[in-house]
């Protein structure tokens, strides 16, 4: 008897909730700073103590640095170090299976270096981002059959796919922690500041060592860029949402920059998730999807992206992948799994789209009919 | 030669220490930049091996100077941003022209008949860097106040030609919108009026005459030195408040000024990459007007 009397009350409880579905935006992330590291973190930087390394000791350091990693050289306009022990970019390796729209690819790691305008031949100004990809190495590569991530990123029919770990910007290793550095043990690779997995299908799985240049993409394709925007710490409603505030004056008192009525009462006496109050701004993660890609700098490594919201400061981190958007993905195969660079002198350092002016022509004028 | 040179150099250091330039502002150091042109003339003889940068450059260039803001400056961005402008200078002749100035600007146009159209006026505003960089014209047309305004890198424009090369009092003439219109009406077919070579930019001290209030802006507020009859029109009340928002101390304040501004040292390092592009761009156009400005006289005595 109780225990009927106790399911049909939970099915009432049920029925009651499944009726009130309620739209729940952000999923209950909290996106303020957090204050200390999940336990699966692994530490990267070694605390500096002031050990006594003497000036005799600390020249050897380097000199191993340099004879496992080469000496600091600047390619592509980002300051690195001479890896030669690592794969041969003029050594293509053979695809096997073909592209087809259904393969993910590997993405990029670049920085948001700045914006500035460029003009289509029709005259139409456009404004764009400039991501720069920097020093980018292939680690590590975990077939789908080994891929078992703890934390499962969001990804349909995740046990088909693979996952590649690429870091970038390679730093001196006596500042990071041994464990951190073991991560490169295997691949040869500099250990490196930033860190990166993207899933990809098996076709597309690249050997440790290989260099990702700005080439993986090609002018006119969409990709899509994901970063961390720009934090405003707690922002009341006017800033966060755009709300309009009401009137300085007039016998306004103390209501001047609030939300004012957040609900309504009676059966609805509650604020409803999703209500939009003040709390803190930006510092999440972001995908801008669908940005072409107007134009290449093979010398710099930089690819000029449609827009100028590209989440994230100047001089931040963002990812780059092929876009998921169906209607805008590449119609031709892209490089496969990734391009490999010929160190050729004749090819020139920019690749414009069809459509952009380039500099180099004369103005644009117009026929008249 | 070499103490010479020494000399020199320090003469010129002495005149550019502590002045930090403001991008777009030409005044405070006018008479300096006219006097250091012949100067740097002197110094480049044969035994100086690197090419000194003019000082007049960042007046003549200011776009080529990034936006002093921190947050928003990479070594990289503005070197490809410089190449592109370079790549578009060798184009087109994008002249030497200051607020004040007045310019006449053939562009492309696909509404216009011929598809070309040229608007002549005076510059009363310059801003932004590298390939934003913007101006814009005004003129009187038909009663009608007009104003286009221009990006100086865009690939529409198919000319840029300076009729008359001056500057003005402020650093910029936005009150030109409240002034008499003669002030801001120039001929259409104004013919240019070339300055002789090597000759300082002129300072043209026009006071111009505002219309009564109301205004766009407080211009009483804004310490304008190009404005005749400010004190006709406002009151005792408009005279207090705008005592009230000056900020007199603003002058001294040195991290103000350092924000605001690209270092010297910096400024030298721009230019040093872009300055033989320039100066030969420069050679070239002065050769190419020399042949093209003999024009057979006209009228015979």
């Amino acid at each position: 008897m109780l225990r009927t009397v106790l399911s049909d009350l939970a099915r009432l409880r049920l029925n009651g909730f499944v009726c009130s579905v309620t739209q729940v935006r952000e999923k209950g992330h909290l996106n303020r700073p957090r204050l200390r590291n999940p336990y699966w973190f692994m530490r990267k930087q070694r605390s500096q103590t002031d050990d006594q390394v003497t000036g005799e000791n600390r020249s050897f350091i380097k000199e191993v640095i340099h004879d496992t990693y080469g000496t600091p050289a600047l390619i592509k306009g980002v300051q690195t170090y001479e890896q030669k022990q690592l794969i041969k970019t003029n050594e293509v390796p053979v695809s096997t299976e073909p592209w087809t729209p259904a393969v993910r690819r590997c993405g990029l790691i670049a920085r948001k270096i700045g914006q500035y305008p460029l003009w289509l031949k029709n005259g139409e100004r456009i404004r764009t981002t400039l991501l720069q990809v920097v020093d980018n190495h292939v680690i590590k590569y975990t077939p789908p059959e080994e891929y078992k991530p703890t934390q499962r990123p969001n990804v349909h029919n995740l046990n088909r796919y693979g996952c590649i770990l690429v870091g970038a910007e390679s730093t001196n290793p006596a500042q990071l922690t041994k464990e951190y550095c073991g991560i490169f043990r295997d691949s040869g690779v500099m250990p490196t500041k930033n860190l990166a997995r993207f899933i990809v299908s098996p076709q597309a799985a690249l050997a440790p060592g290989t260099p990702l240049n700005v080439g993986h993409f090609r002018v006119g394709e969409f990709v899509d860029v994901r970063g961390k925007t720009v934090y405003h710490g707690f922002q009341g409603v006017v800033k966060r949402h755009g709300f309009k505030g009401m009137p300085a004056s007039h016998g306004v008192t103390k209501t001047h920059r609030r939300p004012g009525n957040i609900g309504g009462g009676g059966e609805k006496g509650r604020v409803w998730p999703g209500t939009k109050l003040p709390g803190h701004m930006g510092n999440r993660w972001r995908i801008t999807k669908g940005l072409r890609i107007w134009r290449i700098n093979t010398k710099y490594n930089v690819m000029w992206v449609q827009g100028s919201a590209v989440p994230g400061s100047t001089n931040g981190l963002v990812y780059i992948y092929d876009t998921i958007l169906p209607l805008r993905k590449p119609q031709v195969a892209p490089p496969m799994p990734t391009l490999y660079e010929q160190p050729e002198d004749d090819a020139p350092d920019d690749i414009w789209y069809e459509q952009v002016h380039n500099f180099k022509d004369e103005s644009i004028t117009y026929k008249p009919e | 030669m070499n103490i010479n040179v020494r000399i020199l150099t320090k003469s010129v250091s002495q005149q550019y220490a502590f002045k930090r330039i403001v991008t777009f502002s030409t005044k405070p150091t006018q008479q300096a930049a006219v006097a250091a042109v012949p100067q740097q003339q002197e110094v480049t003889g044969p035994s100086v091996r690197k090419p000194i940068v003019p000082a007049h450059y960042r007046f003549v260039y200011p776009e080529f100077l990034p936006d002093p803001k921190i947050e928003w400056r990479n070594a990289i961005r503005e070197k490809l941003e410089r190449l592109d402008m370079l790549d578009r200078r060798r184009q087109i002749e994008l002249p030497e022209f200051y607020v004040g100035s007045i310019l006449a600007v053939t562009s492309s146009d696909p509404h216009a008949a011929g598809k070309t159209s040229r608007f002549v006026g005076i510059c009363i505003h310059r801003e932004r860097c590298g390939l934003r960089a913007r101006f814009i014209l005004r003129n009187v047309i038909d009663h009608q106040g007009i104003e286009v305004v221009y990006e100086l890198y865009d690939p529409t424009i198919q000319k840029v030609e300076v009729l008359r090369l001056e500057k003005r009092l402020d650093d910029s003439l936005f009150y030109l919108r409240d002034a008499l219109p003669e002030f801001s009406t120039f001929d259409e077919n104004m013919e240019a009026e070339p300055l002789e070579e090597g000759a300082p930019v002129p300072i043209n001290d026009i006071k111009v005459v505002l219309r009564p209030r109301p205004w766009l802006e407080r211009w009483e507020r804004q310490n304008l030195l190009g404005v005749a009859n400010i004190e006709q029109y406002i009151k005792d009340k408009h005279r207090k408040s705008a005592e009230k928002v000056q900020k007199p101390w603003e002058k001294f304040d040195l991290m103000k000024q350092y924000r605001a501004t690209i270092p010297e040292e910096e400024q030298k390092e721009i230019f040093a990459e872009v300055h033989t592009e320039l100066h030969t761009l420069e050679l070239q156009r002065k050769r190419n007007k020399r042949k093209r400005t003999f024009v057979k006289p006209k009228h015979l005595a």
